[in-house]
């Protein structure tokens, strides 16, 4: 089998993860060597799915010995199989670089006879990478559940980031789908990691050379849709791993049924992409707004709005908290303003130290006012006064009611509900309604619902 | 307005350099005014205003430069970012940017609520986001050993790529052709130079293209069918990139010698 044709197998089994972000360190080139990280993360490309390609995202076999039922690459699955080999993994890489196609390698693994031997080859690849071609650029790697930690040691030495995937966000999922794996033996190097990395930060701090251990920290990721879990459980889960483990990033990924299995939702199930999406915006209001998950959702409401972001939800239920005067009010108060976000709010705490601010002022900074301007004062006077339904229609999230032209084909024209619209608008868009129409309808209900409730 | 300066409708002209720029900024405080206009050669020939022309003095540039970096960094920064925008307005913009920094010093920075801050603010923006683009889409293409690229940018932005490549790749000789405006960065063993360049041959090679056909292979394997949202693609990477991005052309193109393109 050539090159490519491997590349091609390990690059297709390995899409599904969806974490491919090359950021959380900072490190400049050295004559000598090759490649510099910038912590902010670097992407090269946007495949026709919208997602962005930062890093060769393979994995280093998919002959997979488990059996997890999710799983392309499961043991009982027929697949073309193949593993690269430790140099040519490098040369790739190395390759690629050079011409600016990637940040660097995302490097992940079935688990090819155990996991102690497949980690042992990944470390190879990677030695090679770092000590034969002085590799400088970002290095992201899989730990197997189940490696000796000695061996997590030795990858957490080249690689900048580690992950432990999570899988599925419950323990009963997890021995229903996952028979080979199980919570603990998942959760153990996650706690490894966490106390490595924090040693190492305290030793760098003492030796100046000190090797650093996965100096951008590790992540997770889960899959949603999949098992019954809320997202309420979803984000107290991980709410809990931040805190617990000092991740950096946790991602979602919504189920895509690639297998018929009575275990799992039927193969004509669309991925749940606006669940997804809205996992998304509150792990970042967890992670820069100052919002708790106990804030965005209860047992009582435990799944989000498809028609709001929950920023949106939670000034809707707390009313009280507005309007904000942003003359005056602090950062995380600003933050919590439907429409303003962390980099709106810096410019307005910098520019309101030289000048007070207006309307005018507000929109030439660059705050976006389309939300805000029901939610805020300037001096004190209200800048906007909408009826109620001018405000829901302003806060419901024109996502939720996506429509065009997807053109899968050559001359396919009609317009369809985008990927991430609401479930109800491809509900009625597949039962043959034209898709504009089904998108107005849905958006109709919910702005008539949405302007009882306030 | 908050300072002294009569807003006048006199446009100036001026040979279109940095230091020209500056010698205007000093003819402005000189003069105590504000001009209507400020045009660099290649701009409008017919005005409607009347017209000073502002030769480039270096003395007086020099001058002006250590004001500005007395203002410090941000100041600067945006100054000079600003000006590699290819926004005909972008002269004046900076000049009365400029001018109300030097009144209100380096503070006036951050007053985004003020129109010619704010205005300058964009311009610095909006070159700044570009060249972040073509840190990230640039593709190397490898002949004799080195290592070329041709972008298609709307402003100047080699400066701007200088730094990241040039710690990026420490070991490496590589170009950057701006085939919109004719300029190359190029980077050898010996230093850093920029040339004005007509046009670009696309390699050959056969390796060469491999690793294209390659890297082509596995971001086509990349995709996501049932998640494909190409409104979605194109936000974040639009069109005007794709002609140099070897992974988005169709069918591999047949070398040949096509002016401001190359093979990868
Ligand atoms: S161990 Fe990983 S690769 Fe193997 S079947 Fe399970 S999820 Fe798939």
């Amino acid at each position: 089998m050539d090159l490519a044709e491997k590349l091609e197998i390990l690059a297709d089994s390995a899409k599904y993860d969806v974490a491919c972000t090359s950021s959380g360190v900072d490190r400049a080139g050295r004559r000598g060597s090759l490649g510099s990280c910038s912590a902010a993360g670097i992407c090269h490309a946007f495949t026709p799915d919208g997602r962005c390609v930062s890093l060769l995202k393979v994995l280093y076999s998919n002959a997979c010995c488990y059996d997890c039922s999710y799983c392309v690459n499961r043991r009982s699955n027929e697949v073309r199989r193949a593993t690269f080999t430790p140099r040519e993994l490098a040369e790739l890489t190395i390759g690629f670089y050079r011409r600016n196609y990637i940040e660097g390698l995302f490097l992940s693994s079935a688990v090819l006879g155990s996991p102690d031997n497949t980690t042992e080859r990944m470390i190879e690849a990677l030695r090679i990478l770092r000590q034969e071609y002085r590799f400088n650029g970002y290095i992201h790697a899989k730990t197997i559940p189940g490696t000796d930690p000695r061996l997590v040691e030795q990858l957490g030495l080249l690689a900048d980031r580690l992950s432990v995937n999570i899988e599925l966000p419950s323990e009963a999922s997890l021995q229903l789908l996952a028979p080979d794996k199980e919570k603990a033996a998942i959760l153990r190097p996650m706690g490894q990691i966490a106390a490595q990395s924090a040693q190492s930060r305290r030793e760098l701090s003492v030796y100046r050379h000190a090797p650093a251990f996965a100096p951008a920290g590790q992540s997770t990721q889960m899959i949603i849709g999949a098992t019954p879990e809320t997202d309420f459980h979803i984000m107290r889960l991980t709410e809990g791993l931040y805190q617990k483990y000092s991740l950096k990033r946790v991602f979602y990924s919504a189920y895509l049924p690639i297998v018929q299995d009575r275990r799992l939702p039927a193969l004509t199930t669309r991925p749940p992409l606006l669940r997804e999406h809205r996992l998304y915006q509150a792990d970042w209001l967890l992670r820069f707004y100052h919002f708790s998950a106990g804030e965005l959702l209860s047992e009582a409401e435990p799944n989000f709005d498809p028609y709001l972001d929950p920023k949106c939800s939670w000034a809707l239920r707390n009313p009280a908290f507005f309007p904000v005067e942003v003359n005056t009010a602090p950062r995380v108060a600003l933050l919590r303003v439907p429409g303003i976000g962390p980099k709106s709010a810096g410019r307005i705490l910098s520019a309101r130290r030289q000048q007070h601010l207006g309307m005018a002022e507000l929109k030439r900074i660059g705050v976006v006012l389309k939300r805000a301007q029901y939610f805020i004062t300037c001096n004190g006077a209200a800048p906007a006064h909408g009826t109620r339904r001018e405000i829901a229609g302003a806060l419901l999230d024109p996502k939720a009611f996506g429509v065009g032209v997807q053109q899968l084909s050559l001359d396919d024209f009609a317009a369809k509900p985008l990927p991430e619209a609401a479930p109800l608008v491809h509900e009625l868009a597949g039962q043959g309604m034209e898709a504009r129409q089904a998108a107005e309808l849905v958006r109709q209900e919910a702005l008539s619902c949405l302007t009882k409730q306030m | 307005m908050p300072y002294q300066a009569d807003v006048t409708d006199l446009a100036y002209r001026y040979d279109g350099s940095f230091p020209g720029f500056l010698c205007c900024l000093f003819e402005s405080f000189a003069a105590r005014e504000l001009p209507a206009a400020v045009l660099a050669p290649d701009q409008g020939q017919l005005s409607l205003f009347g017209s000073r022309n502002i030769p480039t003095d270096p003395a007086k540039a020099a001058r002006v430069a250590r004001g500005l970096e007395r203002l410090g960094g941000t100041v600067q920064d945006r100054i000079a970012t600003g000006f590699l925008s290819d926004d005909p307005d972008k002269d004046l913009i900076l000049l009365r940017f400029a001018r109300l920094c030097f009144e209100r010093g380096p503070g006036a920075a951050r007053m985004l609520g003020d129109p010619d801050v704010a205005a300058a603010f964009a311009l610095a923006r909006a070159v700044g986001n570009e060249a972040h683009l073509f840190i990230e889409f640039i593709r190397f293409e490898e002949r004799d050993g080195m290592l070329g690229a041709v972008i298609h940018p709307k402003n100047r932005v080699l400066p701007l790529l200088v730094r990241h490549f040039c710690s990026r790749l420490p070991d490496e000789s590589f170009l950057i052709f701006d085939a919109t405006h004719g300029m190359a960065l190029v980077r050898r063993p010996s230093g850093v130079a920029y040339l004005r360049m007509e046009r670009y041959l696309p390699g050959t090679d056969e390796a060469e293209q491999d690793w294209q056909r390659l890297w082509k292979r596995f971001y086509d394997a990349l995709t996501i069918q049932e998640r494909r949202n190409p409104v979605c693609q194109r936000t974040h990477q639009p069109k005007r990139f794709w002609q140099d991005m070897c992974e988005m052309r169709p069918v591999p193109v047949p070398a040949e010698e096509t002016p401001g393109k190359m093979g990868c």
